[in-house]
C-alpha cells in the first residue's frame, strides 16, 4: 500500500485554480519530489496535504485513512508530518526543547502530569531528553543545545526544523523548499540527512527549486504546472520529459535549472 | 513574538545563584512584614495575592503569549461567589471558595471558547468587554451585589472552627498559597505542557505542524489563568471581609499589567517580585492616594517603550535576551 | 415597567448619542488605518474636550465658541504628544500590537488621573449652545443642542469626505491606509501622516466631547465609556471605514436608547458592550465588512 495517495485533489481562490485534479501516490519507501515553476501550486497542494488547506475536491489518503479536511494538528497526529518554506522556529526556547517541542506527539503528559509529575511522567520525559538529544547529535546541533534557537547561524536553524520534525516520529515528512537559503555544501550535508531519514523508514515529500538536490536525492519526481500534474517518473525520465522542458519556458535544457524557474515567475 | 523570553536552561549553573535572587527577596519582604505586623503585613498580604492573581495572568500572556484584558472578570466571579455564599448564605469559606473558582472557570470556558478565536486588537477589546460587562453587573445586579455598596461582614478564611484571623496568620496562609503557584507555574515550565505553551507562543503554525491542538492549549491556558484569578478574588474578600465592584475594575487591569511587566513577563518568579515591588513602592508616597494609578500607568508605558521584558532585562548582560 | 409610547423621543435622543459615538469611532478608524495601531487613549480626548472648554468657560470666562476652539486645538497638540512620547518610540521598536495598545490604555489612565487631580471628581457640564425651547413635531420634543450634535457631527462627516477625496494630504493618509510601505516608496511622508492622524483623531474627539457635554455632564472618568462606544461603532461598521463607522456610532445610540427603556438605565453599558461581543464573536468583520 502506499503511504500517501491523493486522488484528483482539487483547490480552488475564487476564479483560480490552485491545484487542479492532481493524482499521484508516496510509496513508504524512498525521496519523492515535487516540482514545478513558481507559481505552479506546489506549496498549495502541500498546504491541502498537511491539512492547513481543505480541498475543494478529492480526496487524500493517508495509508489508507482518509484525512481529506482533517485540522492540521489530526493530520500531524496521523503521523504526517511537514516544515516551512520559511524557517518557523521557536526562537525563544533553546535549541534542545525546540527538538521537545518536535516530541510533543511521543508523549501524553497533561496538565496534573506537569503539577504532580508521577513516575510515568517522568520516565516520558527521561525519555523525550534522550531522543531529542539523539537527534540533535544526528542533525549536528548538540554543540548548541541550550543556545535560544535564534542565535543559530541561517544553515543550522534549517537543521535544526528538520530534526523537530523528525522528533514527531512521522511515517510521512513534507519537506517545503529545505534547501532554500542553503550553500553548496549545506545543501550537499542536507542531502544526506534526507536520504538518512528515508532510509529509517520514513517516506519523504519534498518540494524543491535546487535541482541538484532533486536529482542527487529524489527516487521519483512529480512534476506539476498550472496546478496541474504534467509528469511523473524516476529523474532521470523526468528531466527527458518534453512536456517538462516544456513547461521550463521551453529552454530546451537537459534539467531544468533553477536560475529559469525564476525567471519562470517572474516571466 | 516578543513578549515570551526564552527559558533559562537550569544546566548552567553561572546563572543559578542569580536566579535565586527573586525568591530571596520576596522571602526577605515576606519575613519583614512578619516580624513587624500592621500595616506592613497588610500591604504584603494584598501584595501576595495580586501575585496569585498575576501569576496566572502569566501563564496565559507569559507562557502561551496570549492577550487578555479581561481576566479580572474571574476575579470578581471568585470574589464575590465567596462573599455572596459566606455573607448571605452562610456557607463556609472553603466550599465557597471552591465554587467560586469552579464558576470562573466554568465561565471563562463559555466565554473563552468564542473569544478565543479572535485576533488582535478585536481578541484585546473582547477580552476587555468581558471585564467590564463583569464590572458592571456586580455594580448593577443589586439584589445580589448590593451594588457600590459591595458586601461586608465577609468571614476569614478556615477550615471548620479553625479561622485565619491574625495578620501574620494571614501571611503566612498567602505565602503558602503564593508559593504554591510559583511551584506550579514552575513545573508548568518544565513539561510538556508546558512547552505546547511555548510553542503556541513562537509560532502557532509551526505547533499545529508538530500536532500540537493550538486552541485546545489556548483555552487550557485562559482556563488555568482564570482558575488563578478567581483564587485571588476570593482570598482577596476573606483577608479583607469585604467587597465592592471597584476591587475588581480596570483599575486591578493596569495595575496587575505594571506587576507583570515590573517582573518580567513569562519568568517564573516575575509575579511574585513585581506584585511586591508595584505593592510596595507606592507605600512609600502613600499620602497622595490620587497619584497612585498616575504613577502605575506612567511607569508601565515606560517599562513598555524601555524594558519590555521586565526590570530585570536592564541588568541583564546584553545578548542574552 | 418600560412605557413604550416614549419610543420616538427615545429614538431621537439615540440619534444624538449616535452622532457622537460615530464621531468617536472616525477617530479609531483614522489612526488605525494611518497606523494599523487602535488608540485606547481615544476616550482621553472626548473627556478632554468637554473638561478644557469647560474649564475655561466657566472659571475663566472664555466665551463659549472661543473656549471650544481653543479646546479642540489643544486636544490636537495632545495627541501629537501622544503619538511622539508613547507611540513613536514603541512604533520604531517594533512593539507588537498587544503592547501598543497596553501602552495606550496606560497613556488612558495617566491623563484620567492627572485631570482629577486638576479639577477633581466633580461631574461639571456645558450650558447648551443655544437656549431656548425644544422644537415640538408631535409629541416629539427636538432640543436645539441635538440639533447642535446632528449638524455639526454631519458637517465633520462632510468635511472629513472632502478631506480624503479632495486634498493632497488626505489622499496620502489614505495611501497609507492602503499599503504603508507602497505609500512610503512614493515619497508619501508615511511618519507625519501617523502624527497628523493622531491630531485629526484627537480633534475629532475632542468635538465629540463638547457636543455631547451639555446635554450630560463631564468628569475625569468619562473616556473609557465613550472610547468603548467609540469602538463598538468602529466594530460594527467594519473596522478602518470611518463612515461605517459613523453608520455603526449611529446604530449603537438608537439600540442604547432602546436598552434604557427596555431595562433600565442602569444595564445600558451592558447593552453595549454585548452588542460588542455579539459583533466579535458572530460578524467580527462588521455590517459593511471590514476595510482590510
Amino acid at each position: 500500500m502506499s503511504r500517501l495517495k491523493l486522488e484528483g485533489v482539487t483547490r480552488r481562490f475564487g476564479g483560480l485554480v490552485a491545484v487542479d485534479d492532481v493524482s499521484f501516490e508516496v510509496p513508504a519507501e524512498g525521496v519523492t519530489a515535487v516540482i514545478g515553476p513558481n507559481g505552479a501550486g506546489k506549496t498549495t497542494l502541500f498546504n491541502l496535504i498537511s491539512g492547513a488547506l481543505p480541498p475543494s475536491a478529492g480526496r487524500i489518503l493517508f495509508e489508507g485513512q482518509d484525512i481529506t479536511g482533517l485540522p492540521a494538528h489530526k493530520v500531524a497526529t496521523a503521523g504526517l508530518v511537514r516544515t516551512f518554506q520559511l524557517v518557523k522556529l521557536f526562537e525563544d526556547l533553546s535549541v534542545l526543547d525546540n527538538v521537545k517541542v518536535g516530541c510533543h506527539l511521543q508523549g501524553r503528559a497533561g496538565l496534573f502530569a506537569a503539577l504532580l509529575r508521577p513516575a510515568s511522567a517522568r520516565r516520558e520525559e527521561a525519555a523525550v531528553d534522550a531522543r531529542a538529544r539523539e537527534l540533535l547529535d544526528f542533525a549536528g546541533l548538540s554543540a548548541f543545545a541550550d543556545e535560544p534557537a535564534s542565535g543559530l547561524p541561517y544553515g543550522r536553524q534549517r537543521m535544526l526544523e528538520l530534526a523537530r520534525a523528525t522528533a514527531a516520529g512521522p511515517r510521512l515528512i513534507l519537506l517545503d523548499e529545505p534547501a532554500a537559503g542553503l550553500n553548496t555544501e549545506e545543501s550537499a550535508a542536507l542531502s544526506r540527512i534526507i536520504r538518512r531519514i528515508a532510509d529509517d523508514g520514513t517516506s519523504v515529500l519534498l518540494i524543491e527549486h535546487d535541482m541538484t538536490l532533486v536529482m542527487n536525492t529524489a527516487d521519483r519526481v512529480v512534476v506539476v504546472d498550472f496546478g496541474r500534474k504534467i509528469a511523473q517518473g524516476t529523474p532521470a525520465e523526468v528531466r527527458a520529459d518534453p512536456a517538462v522542458i516544456a513547461a521550463y519556458l521551453g529552454t530546451g535544457k537537459p534539467s531544468p535549472d533553477p536560475a529559469a524557474t525564476q525567471e519562470a515567475a517572474h516571466g | 513574538m516578543t513578549i515570551s523570553p526564552s527559558i533559562t536552561s537550569p544546566e548552567r549553573r553561572p546563572f543559578r545563584l542569580v536566579g535565586l535572587l527573586p525568591w530571596l527577596f520576596a522571602a526577605v519582604v515576606v519575613g519583614y512584614a512578619m516580624v513587624v505586623g500592621g500595616y506592613a503585613a497588610t500591604v504584603v498580604s494584598f501584595a501576595l495575592i495580586y501575585a496569585v492573581f498575576v501569576t496566572g495572568l502569566n501563564l496565559f500572556m507569559g507562557f502561551a503569549a496570549q492577550v487578555s484584558f479581561g481576566q479580572n472578570a474571574f476575579a470578581a466571579i471568585g470574589g464575590y461567589g465567596s462573599a455572596v455564599l459566606t455573607a448571605t448564605y452562610g456557607w463556609s469559606p472553603l466550599p465557597a471558595m471552591v465554587f467560586g473558582i469552579a464558576a470562573a472557570v466554568l465561565a471563562a470556558a463559555i466565554v473563552g471558547f468564542p473569544a478565543l478565536r479572535l485576533k488582535g486588537h478585536y481578541l484585546a477589546m473582547g477580552t476587555l468587554a468581558i471585564g467590564l460587562i463583569t464590572y458592571e453587573i456586580t455594580v448593577e445586579w443589586q439584589s445580589v451585589t448590593q451594588g457600590y455598596l459591595g458586601i461586608s461582614g465577609i468571614p476569614p478564611f478556615g477550615i471548620g472552627s479553625w479561622e485565619v484571623t491574625s495578620d501574620r496568620g494571614q501571611l503566612v496562609m498567602l505565602s503558602l498559597v503564593v508559593a504554591a503557584c510559583a511551584f506550579a507555574a514552575a513545573r508548568i515550565r518544565r513539561s510538556r505542557f508546558g512547552r505546547a505553551l511555548s510553542a503556541v507562543a513562537g509560532s502557532e503554525e509551526a505547533a499545529t505542524a508538530l500536532g500540537i491542538d493550538v486552541s485546545r492549549y489556548k483555552l487550557m491556558a485562559f482556563l488555568l489563568s482564570a482558575g488563578f484569578a478567581a483564587l485571588a478574588g476570593s482570598l482577596f474578600v476573606h483577608v479583607v471581609g469585604y467587597v465592592s465592584p471597584e476591587v475588581f475594575g480596570l483599575h486591578m487591569v493596569i495595575v496587575t499589567f505594571t506587576m507583570l511587566y515590573v517582573g518580567g513577563i513569562g519568568t517564573v518568579a516575575g509575579p511574585l517580585v513585581g506584585a511586591l515591588i508595584v505593592s510596595l513602592l507606592p507605600e512609600t508616597f502613600r499620602a497622595f492616594k490620587d497619584y497612585q494609578d498616575l504613577a502605575y500607568g506612567a511607569a508601565l508605558i515606560l517599562l513598555l517603550i524601555y524594558a519590555p521584558r521586565g526590570l530585570a532585562s536592564l541588568f541583564a548582560p546584553r545578548g542574552r535576551s | 415597567m418600560a412605557d413604550w409610547s416614549y419610543i420616538p423621543q427615545v429614538l431621537v435622543s439615540g440619534l444624538g448619542i449616535g452622532c457622537v459615538y460615530g464621531l468617536i469611532g472616525i477617530g479609531f478608524c483614522v489612526i488605525y488605518n494611518a497606523s494599523g495601531i487602535v488608540n485606547f487613549a481615544q476616550g482621553a480626548f472626548v473627556m478632554l474636550g468637554g473638561m478644557i472648554t469647560q474649564v475655561l468657560f466657566s472659571r475663566s470666562g472664555v466665551p463659549l465658541p472661543v473656549a471650544a476652539l481653543i479646546a479642540i486645538a489643544a486636544v490636537a497638540v495632545l495627541g501629537v504628544a501622544i503619538e511622539r512620547v508613547v507611540v513613536r518610540p514603541l512604533w520604531n521598536r517594533k512593539a507588537t500590537m498587544f503592547v501598543m495598545i497596553l501602552a495606550t490604555l496606560a497613556a488612558q489612565i495617566v491623563i484620567e488621573r492627572l485631570t482629577l487631580i486638576a479639577v477633581g471628581d466633580q461631574p461639571k457640564t456645558l450650558p447648551v449652545f443655544t437656549d431656548r425651547p425644544p422644537l415640538m413635531f408631535g409629541s416629539v420634543a427636538v432640543g436645539y443642542q441635538l440639533i447642535w450634535i446632528v449638524g455639526g457631527s454631519l458637517a465633520i462627516v462632510g468635511l472629513l469626505a472632502a478631506f480624503f477625496g479632495l486634498t493632497r494630504t488626505g489622499k496620502a493618509m489614505r495611501a497609507c491606509s492602503i499599503n504603508r510601505e507602497a505609500a512610503a516608496l512614493q515619497g508619501i511622508p508615511v511618519s507625519r501622516m501617523l502624527a497628523l492622524a493622531f491630531a485629526l483623531s484627537a480633534a475629532l474627539g475632542a468635538i465629540a466631547g463638547i457636543l455631547i457635554t451639555p446635554t450630560q455632564y463631564t468628569a475625569f472618568n468619562v473616556g473609557v465609556p465613550f472610547a468603548i462606544s467609540g469602538f463598538i461603532a468602529a466594530i460594527v461598521g467594519g473596522f478602518g471605514r470611518p463612515f461605517g463607522a459613523f453608520l455603526g456610532g449611529l446604530l449603537l445610540g438608537l439600540l442604547q436608547a432602546l436598552a434604557i427603556v427596555g431595562f433600565g438605565a442602569g444595564l445600558k453599558n451592558v447593552a453595549a458592550l454585548s452588542v460588542l461581543l455579539l459583533f466579535l464573536f458572530i460578524r467580527p468583520s462588521g455590517i459593511l465588512g471590514a476595510a482590510k
